[in-house]
């Protein structure tokens, strides 16, 4: 049984009169122990996606249909006080921009400590404080740095700050919603070895959502593309992106455009020909391909019928009519 | 100047010629603190480089390694604390008041945020044709017209009267990143400073833009300081490519060979975070650069790198690398090298620039 089992899942979001929808009929799983990456460009519904996990999507947002499982229990239609004693306990979240999230005026260990106390009114004091600075040791915080406040930490302590926070009830699956995004390079790097030697060494199974393929490449085993709210392509990322000496096999166009135009230093020195023009407006219903638009090799059927999900290879799907099997 | 790496020549690129010359720039501020703990911030910390006609330098370094400091001195949106940055025969570090402003058409910017560097009330022609009222240039407003909608065009913002009229709000990423370059081409400057262009825009946008800037050099012989985060966007894009650490270029050179023969350690660490080579063979992420970058206010003594070089360390932490500090000097080819080019051109500020590394 997986960890995390996303059957079908539809989020509609009420705008004016109309609705939106931002992510339709999407199925996932997460393993135990596995890291899985979301990637898609802004508005593609990855991030409405993994708010729908711990039930935190906006108010004008809603779970119109599918079921959501984590470790076998339905979290659709679960009662808020249910939910709550899941957040943290079980799946936790480290959203975009998170390191601003650290309240100013408190300690860092005060507000990890508030996290543990929160989940656990009878925790001792004494154990809840070790645990403390056995957190921030793991995400490499030295414990003299416990006692500063978040203005004293860098973006990239900050961050790694949020992240001592969320495991701090030992939870089996982490969001992490472009946790390394506003930090530079090198704090990038260090971020993605510590998510990724948590999972080593923790067993966390990570769900990280991105648009950048670099940073998703290096940490996850399995990939998902999402374009306008569907799934176009998934597979394991060393053979949907290419890793160690093996080239690419995405399928899909989208996919394709999306590693062409991430600047591979160890590839050819041009420039990809981008994407013109924009995603679908969705609060219209869409017949065909909801890439027709911007795809060079749209034939007549992609603008009529929209294209299953065919098997490439084992683990390998991907959803366009110019999609074929490969040959092992 | 060098000519290693000069782009295909097309009469308005001369690359003996420098549209910009920065020496010894300096930029501190003063520290926080009371005044005897007062410590000066070094945000740029002496630094030097040259840009050709038609070329494209990067600027390449994390965030406060004083890159955009660099960038704001050479628009004298900074007053810089001393160095001269020669640009048309004359020195903007000095020049003020209408000197300051007539030069200031030369060089032209281009933001990181096209959300938050575009007024949303103007339309797109508004916004456009403001710099040629503000420098007076373009004798009727018919002539101003269509210096604008030749800059549209330059742009790819086709077609430009009906994106004319439109507002911001109207327009995606990318197209606004394009008015930002079009408010620029519209003054034909020689020198554009675009700092981070295309950092906040999706994937599928930075290639366009890119492009278009690119092009812009080879049909204009426009020069461009390009300054990145992102290692491998500026090799896609510069001649060459400056590596900043801590208010100094630790390595300068053509951005193949910065690429491919690095000798700097700092540029090797900046290389393997954005190549992928820090995942191990067992796909494990292994160790990158420790630590986080100190403070301007506290550079430290001798290399300022040695804190958290990786080299420091193999050596058996030489002693001169916490006593002296390095000045830029040459890259000499390794045997194998690849390159065949004048010396001089590349250089770094490593006091074991040229020992094999392992």
């Amino acid at each position: 049984m997986s960890l995390l089992d996303i059957e079908d899942v539809s989020v509609d979001y009420r705008i004016g009169s109309g609705s939106l929808r931002a992510v339709d009929h999407v199925s996932l799983r997460v393993e135990q122990g596995e890291a899985l990456g979301i990637v898609g460009e802004s508005g593609c519904g990855k991030t409405s996606l993994g708010l729908a996990v711990p039930m935190l999507l906006p108010a004008n947002a809603s779970i119109s249909s599918g079921s959501i499982s984590l470790g076998g229990r339905e979290l659709v239609g679960m009662s808020e006080r249910e939910l709550n004693q899941l957040r943290w306990t079980e799946v936790a979240f480290v959203f975009q921009g998170a390191m601003n999230a650290l309240n100013p005026v408190q300690r860092v260990d005060r507000q990890i400590l508030e996290a543990i106390t929160a989940h656990d009114s009878h925790a001792d004091r004494e154990v809840a404080g070790a645990r403390v600075l056995e957190l921030l040791e793991l995400v490499g915080i030295a414990a003299a740095r416990a006692k500063s406040y978040p203005h004293e930490f860098s973006g990239g302590m900050r961050q790694r700050a949020m992240i001592a926070m969320a495991l701090a009830c030992r939870p089996s699956l982490l969001i992490a919603d472009e946790p390394t995004t506003a930090l530079d390079v090198i704090s990038q790097a260090q971020i993605l070895a510590l998510l990724d030697s948590l999972r080593r060494s923790e067993g966390l199974s990570l769900m990280m959502i991105s648009h950048d393929l670099s940073a998703i490449k290096r940490v996850c085993d399995r990939i998902v593309v999402m374009y306008a709210g569907v799934v176009v392509e998934s597979g394991t990322t060393e053979e949907v992106l290419g890793r160690r000496g093996r080239p690419a096999a995405a399928q899909h166009p989208y996919t394709k455009a999306l590693i062409a135009a991430h600047p591979d230093l160890g590839g050819a020195r041009s420039l990809a020909q981008g994407l013109s023009g924009h995603p679908p407006d969705l609060s219209v219903p869409i017949t065909g391909c909801r890439f027709a638009d911007r795809c060079d090799s749209a034939m007549e059927i992609c603008r009529e019928q929209a294209p299953a999900s065919l098997s490439v290879s084992p683990g390998h799907v991907a959803a366009c009519h110019l999609a074929r099997r490969l040959v092992p | 100047m060098n000519d290693v790496s000069a782009p295909s020549v097309k009469g308005l690129i001369d690359s003996t010629i420098n549209v910009l010359e920065v020496r010894e720039l300096s930029v501190h501020f003063a520290g926080r603190g009371r005044w005897r703990h007062r410590r000066e911030v070094k945000a740029v910390d002496g630094v030097s480089f040259d840009i050709a006609q038609g070329e494209i330098l990067a600027l390449v370094g994390e965030s406060g390694c004083g890159k955009s400091t660099i960038a704001l001195s050479v628009m004298r949106l900074l007053v810089p604390t001393s160095g001269r940055i020669i640009s048309g025969g004359e020195d903007l570090a000095t020049l003020r008041g209408r000197a300051l402003r007539r030069a200031r058409r030369r060089i032209q910017m281009i933001f990181q945020d096209p959300f938050g560097s575009l007024n949303q009330r103007q339309s797109v022609y508004d916004t456009v044709v403001e710099p040629l009222i503000i420098h007076q240039l373009g004798a009727t407003s018919q002539e101003r017209r269509s210096m604008v909608m030749d800059a549209l065009d330059l742009a790819h913002l086709r077609p430009p009267e009906r994106l004319a009229e439109a507002y911001p709000h109207e327009l995606s990423g990318g197209q606004r990143q394009r008015v930002a370059i079009a408010s620029a081409m519209v003054m034909r400057p020689e020198l554009v400073i675009a700092d981070e262009p295309v950092s906040m825009l999706d994937v599928s946008a930075r290639a366009g833009i890119l492009r278009l800037m690119m092009d812009l050099r080879d049909r204009l012989g426009t020069s461009y300081l390009f300054i990145t985060h992102d290692l491998a966007v500026a090799w896609m894009v510069a001649d060459r490519i400056a590596v900043v650490y801590l208010g100094r270029i630790v390595e300068i050179g053509p951005a193949t060979q910065i690429v491919d023969e690095p000798a700097h350690p700092y540029t090797r660490a900046l290389l393997s975070v954005s190549s992928g080579e820090d995942i191990g063979a067992d796909g494990a992420v292994t160790d990158v650069l420790p630590g986080e970058t100190p403070s301007a206010a506290n550079v430290p003594p001798g290399c300022r790198f040695h804190p958290r070089c990786p080299l420091f360390v193999q050596l058996g932490e030489p002693a001169i690398c916490r006593s002296e500090d390095p000045a830029l000097r040459i890259v000499l080819a390794r045997r194998s090298s690849a390159y065949d080019r004048p010396p001089g051109v590349h250089q770094s500020a490593c006091h074991f620039a040229n020992e094999e590394s392992s």
